[in-house]
């Protein structure tokens, strides 16, 4: 497979599934900011799915929900919106074309349209937000589906689950990190069973949590299901488990050396997260544990522009 | 028949030759079974058709991409829903006639770049050879596989008024156009349902098939799978659509300049698992930025020292290096000439009245009679930078000859000719608007193959006689129907083309005394009704 192509595959994916994050907790956070008594504040998100350079220009609207609706989903300035990485997911996958199934493209195809068409930006503005997120969360949904039925089960596929799982970790650190954060500006929110409960939602683990535990909600065990829950699909080790997994089927005897040199990179990282329990996790530091942990995941992705996409 | 709304409706224009109105105010038999089946559709049920097609277009992401103030918009290609109908026999002397006309062209360009005895016969005068931007001196002496340059090309037909078959452009550098044939048909199949089978009309599906094929046999290694990519310069280039269709209709790799690399004379695409060495290319990027290191420096298209993997036989490149020097307009005044040369046999199908604007004669007849003319640059294309003498203000014609004398040699005057007319469905309504046609012909080792049909392009403005995609045309789906259609026509047809060959117009002899070729231009236009309308 050529090297740009697997390359387009991994951001066409990540691209994909950072959409799929994304929505997922506006829709939560919009719900939830019905929800409450004191004013709403959209900052953590932002702070997650936004670049840092456009802090200055979102402080203004962290308080507006329908505002920071617009700049997330259909806003032209920023790079994160869901218009932009859809553009980009879609011109990642023009350049793979061939390589991807007709039936698969088109639906990426549509989405892309789907985002573009300016009724969605007014809806989106006067109409109920989370019937115009659900529209769009049905076309990631249909995105994977399609991708799960078409897809040849190759090279190609591999390439794409990696970048998908590694989006997938990289975002649950951050939403551990973010969400963690604000506990230390605000103890109050440690008790605050609705901070956590759209925590677990936005991430789809509510069902999840409530069948694992019962005794209410506790910041460890939360930490301790989106970190070390190998069940749970959005956890990070269950995300790295399965960059081992896809991993491992590239393997073939004429790149052996860059091969094992990334596999040994991607098992430390699965180790430092299996050996861990919540205990040596707020032991360590929380904090400085995603930190590094993250740092692993960044790690991961250079190693692959450098050994397999020829970006070096 | 007549009891059809929409052909009731139906005004031909006044001498133009119309595919679907006959010359007694009737439907051609080819066109019946169409005009019927749309006749029992409602024009509501038509606009729902179009539609159709527009989403089809829209979510099969057959669109071309317009970048305007650093935002990206899908633009389809426009489509009219009509097909456009060739009967068989038609076809049959198209065919031949692109045959012959390729196998001509070819041949010169094996002679243009070896031996060159057309240029010592006196057949084609040297300085138009040299003076050609596209003639390439690495190409002189270079073997090229099975002595073919033209693999593919997109040969530009058009109709006069009385139906006769011209050749307007010869497009043998790296014509596009050919996915629309595709997709155009697939379409079609669903927005009239059965008519197709019922209509007799030919496949088009064997051409990515025949395409493959060619390469295949062109692979400088011999082993039994090599590696064939198709070169694209990348996806921001407007028929970036069409080399998707073709490498996934082909199963071969698509692959960008970046992609590839040149060692030691041989070409490698990088891969997730090293080197792979490129046998054939066939190649959507244009000779100046094919290689950096012989052409445009600036290129980032392209690939350092492919020319030189080239010229040492390692990779085969599709198509050769090169051919532009064949399809110059200049040089398509010499085109019967060449096939008189090579085949000896008389041309079948006409050239356009070419005058060349070097000529400092034909120049001076040009410019007296520049309302009737077409001017167009030699090695222009797209329908960009040229003069329509009849559609001009004084001003443009005045700064037009002002450019023109800056190099004649670069420009050629055709008379304007009345392109034919096909039914096509605007606003509820049948309306005839000009179209031509591009059939593409494969040239491989085994001959020249032509799938049935091609592109045929339509100017969709009213009166407008530009067809040029960048001009505001679109196209149509090109029925070509099989021989056992339409008896009671046959005899009318062959008719036709009796008096067709007969009638055709002189060509421009070579070698004739300057002064007489002003007369002959003049002697082009037979009778003056004539005159009014084929210019």
């Amino acid at each position: 497979m050529l090297s740009r192509v697997a390359a387009s595959f991994y951001w066409l994916s990540r691209y994909i599934e950072r959409s799929d994050g994304m929505l997922r907790m506006l829709k939560i956070n919009y719900a939830s900011s019905q929800d409450t008594v004191q004013e709403f504040t959209w900052e953590p998100v932002i702070r997650i799915f936004a670049g840092q350079d456009e802090e200055e220009e979102t402080g203004k609207i962290e308080n507006n929900s329908r505002a920071v609706l617009k700049y997330m989903v259909t806003g032209k300035s920023n790079s994160n919106s869901i218009l932009n990485i859809i553009t980009l997911a879609r011109e990642n996958a023009r350049g793979v074309q061939e390589h991807i199934p007709k039936d698969l493209w088109q639906c990426l195809n549509e989405y892309y349209h789907t985002v573009k068409e300016p009724r969605l930006e007014k809806a989106l503005q006067r109409e109920d937000p989370i019937g115009v997120l659900d529209v769009l969360i049905k076309q990631v949904m249909l995105y994977y589906g399609t991708a799960e039925i078409t897809m040849e089960r190759g090279e190609g596929r591999s390439f794409m689950n990696i970048g998908k799982y590694l989006e997938r970790a990289i975002q649950s650190v951050d939403i551990l990190d973010a969400k963690f954060g604000s506990i230390d500006d605000n103890p109050n929110l440690l008790t605050d069973t609705s901070y956590w409960k759209h925590l677990l939602l936005s991430l789809g683990g509510y069902e999840l949590y409530l069948k694992t535990y019962r005794e209410g909600f506790e910041s460890t065990n939360i930490l301790e299901q989106v970190m070390l829950n190998e069940d749970f699909p959005r956890s990070v080790i269950y995300s790295v488990n399965n960059i081992q997994r896809y991993f491992e089927r590239l393997k073939n005897d004429s790149n052996l050396d860059d091969y094992r040199e990334m596999s040994f990179q991607i098992g430390r990282l699965q180790s430092r997260i299996k050996y861990s329990s919540v205990k040596s996790i707020e032991l360590e530091g929380l904090h400085l544990f995603l930190t590094q942990i993250r740092k692993e995941l960044y790690g991961i992705g250079n190693s692959l522009n450098e050994h397999y996409f020829a970006n070096s | 028949m007549q009891e059809s709304a929409y052909f009731d409706k139906y005004n031909p224009i006044n001498g133009v030759w119309d595919e679907m109105y006959g010359a007694d105010a009737s439907v051609r038999a080819h066109y019946r079974k169409v005009i019927e089946y749309i006749s029992g559709e409602s024009a509501d049920d038509l606009n729902k058709k179009e539609e159709l097609a527009k989403r089809l277009f829209m979510s099969q992401g057959i669109t071309f991409t317009v970048y305007n103030s650093g935002e990206g918009i899908e633009k389809i290609f426009p489509f009219d829903i009509i097909p456009r109908i060739i009967t068989a026999e038609e076809w049959a002397f198209v065919e031949k006639g692109i045959k012959q006309r390729l196998t001509a062209l070819n041949l010169f360009l094996k002679d243009v770049y070896h031996n060159q005895f057309i240029i010592k016969d006196g057949i084609v005068p040297i300085d138009i050879i040299y003076s050609c931007p596209h003639f390439l001196r690495e190409m002189y002496q270079l073997q090229v596989p099975y002595d073919i340059y033209v693999h593919i090309s997109g040969i530009d037909i058009i109709r006069d008024h009385d139906g006769t078959f011209y050749v307007l452009e010869d497009n043998l550098r790296t014509p596009s156009g050919v996915s629309y044939m595709l997709e155009n048909r697939e379409i079609t199949k669903r927005l009239f349902p059965d008519l197709l089978p019922q209509c007799g009309v030919r496949s088009v599906t064997e051409y990515p098939t025949i395409l493959y094929k060619n390469l295949l046999a062109l692979s400088p290694r011999q082993i039994h799978n090599p590696t064939i990519v198709l070169l694209t310069p990348g996806i921001y280039n407007s028929a970036y659509f069409e080399h998707t269709t073709l490498a996934r209709l082909m199963g071969v790799e698509l692959v960008e300049g970046r992609d590839l690399v040149v060692n030691n004379h041989k070409v490698y695409m990088k891969t997730t698992t090293g080197l792979q060495q490129v046998d054939v290319i066939y190649r959507r990027v244009d000779d100046e930025y094919l290689d950096p290191l012989v052409f445009n420096p600036g290129s980032m298209l392209g690939v350092a020292g492919i020319m030189g993997a080239y010229r040492k036989g390692n990779v085969a490149i599709v198509n050769a290096t090169g051919t532009g020097v064949a399809d110059d307009k200049a040089v398509y005044v010499y085109v019967p000439e060449m096939i008189k040369y090579y085949l000896n046999e008389e041309p079948l199908l006409k050239n356009v009245p070419t005058l060349q604007l070097g000529n400092m004669d034909e120049r001076a007849h040009v410019f007296e009679n520049i309302n009737k003319m077409v001017i167009k640059k030699t090695n222009g294309s797209g329908g960009y930078g040229m003069l329509m003498g009849h559609a001009s203000t004084e001003q443009e014609i005045e700064d037009y000859k002002l450019e023109i004398l800056k190099d004649p040699r670069n420009f050629i005057a055709q008379p304007t000719i009345s392109l034919s007319a096909a039914p096509c469905y605007m606003q509820g309504e049948l309306q005839p608007r000009r179209i031509d046609l591009r059939p593409y012909a494969l040239y491989g080792p085994a001959g020249i193959e032509i799938v049935p049909g091609g592109l045929t392009r339509v100017a969709l403005k009213e009166g407008s006689l530009v067809v040029n995609s960048s001009q505001g045309g679109g196209s149509k789906d090109t029925w070509v129907l099989g021989a056992l259609e339409v008896k009671g026509e046959r005899l009318k047809v062959k008719g036709e083309l009796k008096t067709q060959e007969g009638k055709g117009e002189r060509l421009k002899a070579k070698g004739e005394p300057k002064a007489e070729e002003k007369v002959k231009a003049e002697s082009l236009k037979p009778k003056k009704e004539r005159r009014k309308q084929l210019f």
